[in-house]
């Protein structure tokens, strides 16, 4: 028994020196920085890669352009981790003072109560925001009465792109303006034995094309105008037999070999840069990935649509920054200083330039066609084209669905259930909008006033 | 939660490998050394378990009450608004078709991967007698995955069998297996019972190595005086004695698959195809910090909390009795 003594004893051991450890950490997150001249504000980001770089190189320059604050731009993973990791820091009253948040999380954040509204916060710290000088749909997402809850920061709309060398081999100049002909394209290519994979389909597939497409083709995906007009919000995309025909299409496409999903481990984006296949429909912030890795003759063109439609305009992407509450006046007067040199024309410009987001002003989108950028450079034109192409109906201005993260994991849950042959696609999308709306009434009964 | 449970196994197998030493002789005085571990002076026995019941209170105990506290309530992820819905949480995971799937498919899982883990482990353990060139390499080899973290490990196994590039996929393709854990839901739940078991076997083999080496000599050699073969004496003496280990290694096999193939499920398959691989634990992860909807997934660990409490009680109470922990 002495053994079981001695081992009793050993974990305690453990046991003291793991609490010493804890403590000692502890005792470390709660000594004070030392006081310094520079008001230094938090900013969480959730940008990887190549695009992390760029911001970081763009909070090295704003501290570089004055000297009274001091922007510390830290990265907390994925868009969801980051909202995870804000929102757990907030409950313990350790936010950042500026946050990225996805659009997708629009009413989340702006129903909160956790958040300072950059229109508010701008006015109040005496900065002058033209807000009629956003591009239309940049600014119709994230206005409300009139008034920007958010700053638009990193937005984008997903475009078409294509292996110009596949295309040729199979016979064709370019992709076709329709699905139809898109459709016998992508074909083509897999039967001439052009390449095994003709489409990689996206990871955000829900959002390029289902959402997008349903905007396009002036499909409402939720009733009172796609929640912008209330919480009582319902999905209906169930009911449209065009966009269950788009899934349908997709699934058959799947079927045939013709769509491939990249699946976990493998980004569908890099089955298109490393030219195992021949077309994708992803963000335009994919121009970082691909300029730097694509080593074919590679192009994009705007979204196919369907047959005899006039297509009107895409949907945003991206995130906007949110300022949060609880923080002092020095540090807000930092945040908004940073907000208005996020938002002015010559940083506007070097950051859709590096990275392909859209420029999100007027002023900034002129001044990139003045320098004569996009004749260089179509493929970069292309998403704020058909971004601004028609006026935005009450389909085609975006979502406002609470909850909006959760609801569309639903949607892909079930849409998953297609692909492996469970259901088919009206199937996957009743269930969808069913579980969704649950999810929306939930939202309701937590956040209607 | 591994590591103390580490420690009591260490106190569960220690008699089965005392034994050999001490004899019949020195049962009685291992009755006094129990009594010598008593402590006369409460404060400084209080100051021992301080830390270890610290680590209780901040690990467990605060935890469980928050998870319990947020399991009635609906609440915006920011802690402004709660509204009290009773068992709202509850009654609606019951009466969720996603959720009772979920509940088998982790069953399933769990029971495949505890079968499959203990079997191949009992083998290789049996086996390592037998190997009398490269021993070493030999462990090596089943001990290796261990020191690998579950997310490396899933992300390679994720990569090896992806159906696009993977090389072990495009070998079963070759074959003429329609491979695609991306879309067949078989498939990616049979890669998650294989990336498990890999990740766990040596957790396995190394007690049951300890443990069958800790057979008694005298035993085996006098059944293979009588004639008995290797693998009769592995059944009539070897597993018997190590059953108590095996027992303790069942219960662990449980919590592993229950509460730790997590890295694994969010490296290979984030749950999919169509749900296919959603454990429970996984949906709790999804709904909580992804989802932000935290009553749900409170709720959810609450009921996971008390499945593993009737699971270990029962497992105790109606296993345990039929093992003999004496030689």
């Amino acid at each position: 028994m002495s053994r079981n003594l001695k081992s009793r004893l050993k974990r305690l051991g453990g046991a003291l020196a793991l609490g010493l450890g804890v403590s000692a950490l502890a005792a470390g997150a709660v000594t004070p920085a030392y006081a310094q001249e520079r008001v230094k504000v938090e900013w969480w980001y959730a940008l990887g890669g190549r695009l992390e770089q760029i911001v970081q190189s763009l909070v090295t320059d704003f501290n570089a352009s004055q000297d009274k604050y001091e922007v510390v731009a830290v990265n907390k993973g994925n868009y969801e981790q980051t909202m995870a990791a804000m929102v757990a820091a907030y409950r313990v009253n350790q936010q950042p003072t500026i946050m990225q948040a996805a659009e997708r999380s629009f009413l989340t954040m702006l129903n909160s109560n956790a958040i300072v509204p950059v229109d508010e916060l701008m006015a109040d710290q005496g900065y002058d925001i033209d807000w009629s000088d956003f591009v239309a749909p940049v600014a119709s997402f994230y206005m409300v009465d009139g008034k920007a809850a958010a700053m638009p920061f990193n937005s984008s709309t997903p475009i078409f792109w294509y292996n110009a060398d596949h295309f040729k081999a199979a016979g064709f100049d370019k992709p076709g303006e329709t699905w139809q002909e898109v459709e016998k394209q992508l074909y083509a290519i897999k039967e001439k034995g052009v390449s095994d994979c003709a489409m990689a389909l996206p990871n955000d597939f829900y959002w390029s094309l289902l959402e997008n497409y349903s905007a396009m083709h002036d499909i409402p995906f939720g009733t009172l105008a796609n929640g912008y007009d209330g919480l009582g919000t319902e999905f209906i995309y169930n009911k449209s037999k065009v966009l269950v025909g788009q899934l349908d299409r997709l699934s058959r496409m799947m079927n045939d070999g013709v769509l491939q999903l990249a699946g976990q481990g493998m980004s569908p984006e890099q089955l298109f840069t490393s030219s195992k296949c021949s077309t994708i429909v992803a963000s335009t912030a994919a121009h970082a990935g691909v300029e730097a890795g694509a080593k074919f003759d590679w192009s994009a063109t705007v979204l196919p649509h369907e047959e005899g439609v006039t297509p009107l305009n895409t949907t945003i992407g991206g995130a906007a920054l949110w300022v949060l509450k609880g923080k002092s006046d020095a540090e807000y007067a930092g945040a908004a200083a940073f907000l208005d040199y996020v938002a002015s024309p010559d940083v506007q410009v070097s950051w859709a330039t590096q990275t392909g987001y859209v420029p999100i002003t007027n002023t900034a989108y002129k001044q990139m066609q003045d320098e004569g950028y996009f004749k260089e450079h179509p493929t970069r034109e292309i998403a704020i084209q058909q971004l601004t192409r028609t006026e935005p109906t009450e389909n085609s201005r975006g979502f406002h669905f609470g909850n909006h993260n959760q609801t569309t994991q639903i949607l892909v849950e079930e849409i998953q259930g297609v692909w492996s042959g469970q259901q088919t696609p009206q199937q996957a999308l009743d269930k969808a909008a069913a579980r969704g709306n649950e999810v929306l009434r939930q939202y309701e009964q937590l956040n209607g006033k | 939660m591994a590591s103390e449970a580490t420690a009591t196994v260490g106190g569960a197998s220690a008699p089965p490998l005392a034994a050999p030493k001490r004899g019949r002789l020195r049962l009685s005085t291992s009755e006094s050394g129990l009594k010598a571990a008593h402590f006369n002076n409460t404060g400084f026995a209080v100051a021992l378990l301080l830390p270890q019941l610290l680590v209780l209170l901040f690990f467990f105990f605060i935890p469980s009450y928050k998870a319990l506290s947020l399991a009635f309530v609906q609440v915006d992820p920011f802690g402004g608004r709660t509204i009290f819905v009773g068992l709202d949480n509850f009654t609606r995971l019951i009466a969720s078709p996603e959720y009772r799937e979920s509940a088998w498919i982790t069953l399933w899982l769990t029971l495949a991967q505890n079968v499959i883990t203990i079997g191949l482990a009992l083998l290789f353990a049996f086996a390592t007698d037998f190997v009398s060139r490269g021993r070493g390499i030999y462990k090596l080899v089943i001990l290796v995955p261990y020191a690998i973290a579950p997310v490396i490990s899933g992300v390679l196994w994720a990569f090896l069998f992806n159906p696009a590039v993977g090389p072990l996929a495009q070998m079963l393709h070759s074959f003429g297996v329609p491979w695609d854990p991306n879309r067949r839901p078989f498939d990616a739940q049979l890669l998650i019972v294989v990336a498990s078991v890999w990740k766990h076997i040596c957790y396995d083999y190394i007690f049951l190595v300890a443990a069958l080496l800790a057979v008694p000599n005298s035993l085996l050699e006098a059944s293979r005086l009588d004639g008995a073969r290797p693998i009769r004496r592995f059944f009539t003496i070897s597993l018997p004695l190590a059953a108590p280990t095996a027992f303790f290694l069942i219960v662990m096999n449980f919590t592993y698959g229950l509460f730790e193939t997590f890295g694994i499920v969010d490296a290979i398959t984030k749950g999919g195809p169509a749900g296919a691989t959603n454990t429970l634990v996984y949906k709790v992860y999804q709904d909580g910090f992804v989802q932000l909807n935290l009553g749900s997934s409170a709720a959810q660990s609450v009921i996971l909390m008390i499945v593993a409490i009737l699971f270990t009680i029962l497992q105790f109470r109606g296993i345990e009795r039929k093992v003999n922990y004496q030689v």
